[in-house]
């Protein structure tokens, strides 16, 4: 029976040499390319201490470049990856339905609408050289979340059904709010359209530092719970047979995974499709066991992610595409020839 | 084991639908809970393993479940749902050994002893060879061997299963039935819900009967498996037979009259024994008639059955000759009909004074319909004698039908034509 695991503890070292190598490739090309063996010299010798047999002043451009620039985008990249990726596994999990993803009950339609509002009404204001735009999107969302949690909830107990219903009713009313709020900005409205479609373009450390603590509280929260998560799988009344607590579980996650999609799309806007197609391509490797679902969910993300935002700074340079069209493009015609190809059902 | 005390259970709307129940499952039993449905037996067990909250006491080895955590209920009671399917790929493996939940320590892996309880459990319920097969490609009876494993795997003290069989087919039916019938012949104690009496009185040693929430009856099947209970239950007529093999109880269904009758249209006569008269009794009593029969042994199956229709009978003493006093009887009985039916029966010493009364009908003037599916002669036992009444009433005007439905048409027709 353990040879399920050695695979399974294989694939994680695979994804994690895949997400390093996206990841170098990611900082070396660019505007300026940088050569691959530069960025490796240049990133060992900063761990490891090393000279290194370059001239100083190339050293130097290269050093600014992968450090002001490069790496904020790549680690921001990763981080984006990894919470929309498990966000989504835990979704798809509580929920037991395909479709979830951490936008289906209103991350994305709340963060959009906050961050119209901060770009419109608000615009120009911030708060510690910040822009208003991520703090009102992680408001939108969290509130979003929030709410259609308690409209959902009947007495002690939060249906899956209602809270998915609850959460299309609530994205189709913000929806047309944004849309509401867009009439008196005409102006901003190339900003906004961009935000919406999500893109790393001008993110810093700052950004990098503002979804650190969210993921080092959420992640081994949410993998606390992964033996948990299976058996929420065979249904609530099972678990709970089985001696889990079903109800509290159901909401911690709830409300971590949601807290963990919100500071993603508030710092990076809304990019589709990673928290839908990341857990179902994983889980048609790994099987449905959260223990290696979680880690591998969040490396191959993160690969994802970086690898999709390199695409978009670089097929059209120095035009950017956003980041959301590129995952959407590449996604969707995956996600449908994995629909077709599976014929045993999508888990 | 497992005691209940006044148990008030329901889905929190105000409206119980476990109103008051109790009893006690002893270590080591075999206990089925039968009723209608939406009598809340599905119900009961939720309010049993903690899912429902309840009002009353359910105490497991004398400790109340709610003071109980339901990590600590999941190690004594495992519960068997109706229908287990999940769209995950789980392994079968995989699936069993969710049963170790509750023993699993956070961040630990599991010990040699959680696998080793995971593979009994699968040998115990001979799942071990598909181990690596994928839950969600086997079939239903699989499956539900399956999460009986994964229940078995929490070690628990009592087995609470709920229709476990109802969306099997009959060979993965009586599968599951063995299969917890040696679990519990292994000491493990076992309740059930189950839709199908014929199996509970099958394979249960125990039987409670629940009606609108209350229990209607509760102990050993021969006593609470009675066609009264089952009428009060659950609104049907039924017959309660023995199985000949095994002496177990099994009941068969009595369809509902097809037409309602106001008017006797005849009174008919049935000759029969031993089964062969059920099918015309009941038959002609759906018709419209008003049926006797005689003369039949007591304990005869005919005479079980025109019991319970309230059909009136000669009898006489369980496997004795007919006597002359019951054979008068008949007579007397045979004056007041229209019609008299000689059912398919093998012909002894015994009863052969039954030939005698149908012979004395037709000198009645009544009209005897003989019915020889198997012809008289590979059931005569006189050597000959009965052959010979037999085609002597045939001479004197006896009709032949070849089957119960002959006999019908027949009687129908000929009664037409006396009105």
């Amino acid at each position: 029976m353990h040879r399920f695991k050695g695979k399974n503890i294989s694939y994680i070292f695979i994804l994690l040499i895949l997400l390093g190598g996206v990841m170098l490739l990611a900082a070396s090309m660019g505007a300026v390319s940088i050569p691959l063996t530069a960025t490796l010299r240049i990133v060992a010798s900063k761990i490891f201490d090393i000279r290194i047999s370059l001239d100083e002043g190339t050293i130097n451009t290269y050093e600014t470049i992968l450090f002001k620039v490069r790496f904020a985008r790549v680690v921001l990249a990763v981080f984006v990856g990894i919470a929309l990726s498990v966000s989504g596994v835990v979704y798809q999990g509580i929920f037991k339905n395909p479709m979830a993803d951490p936008y289906i009950i209103g991350v994305s339609s709340g963060a959009a609408l906050g961050a119209t509002i901060a770009a419109i009404i608000f615009k120009g204001l911030g708060v510690l050289g910040f822009s208003l735009v991520p703090v009102f999107a992680f408001i939108g969302a969290t509130t979003t979340v929030f709410f259609v949690y308690n409209l959902a909830r009947t007495g002690t107990k939060v249906p899956v059904a209602t809270l998915l219903l609850a959460g299309v009713a609530i994205g189709a009313l913000l929806h047309a709010a944004t849309s509401f709020v867009m009439v008196f900005g005409t102006k901003d409205l190339h900003f906004i359209i961009f935000w919406l479609m999500g893109g790393f373009s001008s993110k810093n450390w700052d950004h990098v530092m503002v979804m650190l603590p969210f993921l080092v509280v959420g992640l081994p929260l949410i993998f606390y719970f992964s033996r948990d998560l299976n058996l929420l799988l065979l249904g609530e009344e099972r678990a709970q047979q089985l001696g889990i607590e079903a109800e509290r579980i159901k909401k911690i996650l709830i409300v971590v995974a949601s807290l963990l999609a919100a500071s993603a799309v508030a710092v990076s806007g809304i990019i589709g499709f990673v928290g839908l197609i990341v857990p179902h391509m994983v889980r048609l490797v790994t099987g449905p066991d959260h223990r290696f679902l979680i880690p591998c969910s969040a490396l191959f993300g993160a690969s994802f992610v970086v690898f999709s935002d390199l695409l978009a700074r670089t097929l059209m340079a120095p035009t950017e595409i956003p980041l959301g069209v590129i995952t959407a493009l590449f996604g969707a015609p995956f996600f449908i020839y994995l629909l077709k190809r599976s014929k045993r059902g999508l888990f | 084991m497992l005691r209940l005390e006044d148990v008030y259970c329901g889905y929190g709307d105000g409206k119980e639908i476990i109103k008051g129940v109790s009893f006690n499952v002893e270590k080591g039993d075999f206990v089925g809970i039968v009723g209608p449905n939406g009598c809340g037996k599905s119900t009961l067990i939720k309010g049993v393993s903690g899912v429902l909250r309840s009002k009353g006491k359910v105490l497991l080895e004398g400790k109340n479940i709610r003071e109980m955590s339901i990590k600590q209920i999941a190690k004594k009671l495992a519960i068997v749902p109706q229908n287990f399917r999940t769209e995950f790929g789980f392994t079968v493996y995989e699936i069993v050994s969710m049963g170790r939940a509750p023993y699993l320590k956070r961040f630990r892996a599991e010990t040699s002893k959680d696998i080793c309880a995971t593979e009994n459990a699968m040998r115990s319920t001979d799942t071990l060879r598909f181990a690596e097969s994928k839950i969600n490609e086997l079939s239903g009876g699989e499956a539900q061997r399956v999460v009986i494993a994964q229940a078995i795997a929490q070690e628990p003290k009592i087995l609470i299963l709920d229709e476990p069989t109802s969306h099997l087919d009959i060979n993965y039916q009586l599968e599951i039935m063995e299969l917890v019938k040696k679990l519990n012949e292994d000491g493990l104690t076992v309740l059930m819900v189950i839709h199908d009496l014929n199996l509970a009185a099958a394979y249960c040693k125990r039987l409670i009967i629940l009606k609108d929430g209350l229990v209607l009856d509760d102990g050993p099947i021969d006593s609470v498996l009675t066609d009264d209970n089952i009428l009060k239950s659950f609104g049907v007529d039924v017959l309660v037979h023995r199985n000949p093999l095994t002496g177990k109880k099994y009941i068969t269904s009595v369809p509902k009259p097809s037409v309602l009758r106001d008017k006797i249209k005849g009174r008919i006569h049935v000759i029969c024994g031993s089964g062969a008269g059920t099918p015309i009794m009941y038959g002609l009593r759906d018709m419209g008639y008003l049926v006797s029969a005689g003369v039949l042994n007591v304990l005869d199956t005919d005479e079980e059955v025109a019991e319970k229709f309230g059909i009136e009978v000669v009898s006489e003493a369980p496997f004795s000759s007919i006597s002359d006093d019951a054979f008068k009887l008949n007579l007397d009985m045979i004056k007041g009909v229209d019609f008299v039916v000689l059912a398919n029966i093998p012909i002894g010493e015994g009863n052969i004074k039954n030939l005698f009364a149908a012979e004395k009908a037709i000198e009645m003037g009544k009209i005897v319909v003989i019915l020889e599916e198997t012809p008289i002669k590979e059931r005569d036992y006189t050597g000959g004698k009965a052959a010979g009444l037999i085609n002597n009433l045939y001479r004197q005007g006896a009709v032949s039908a070849k089957d119960n439905g002959d006999v019908f048409k027949i009687i129908g027709s000929m009664s037409e034509c006396q009105n």
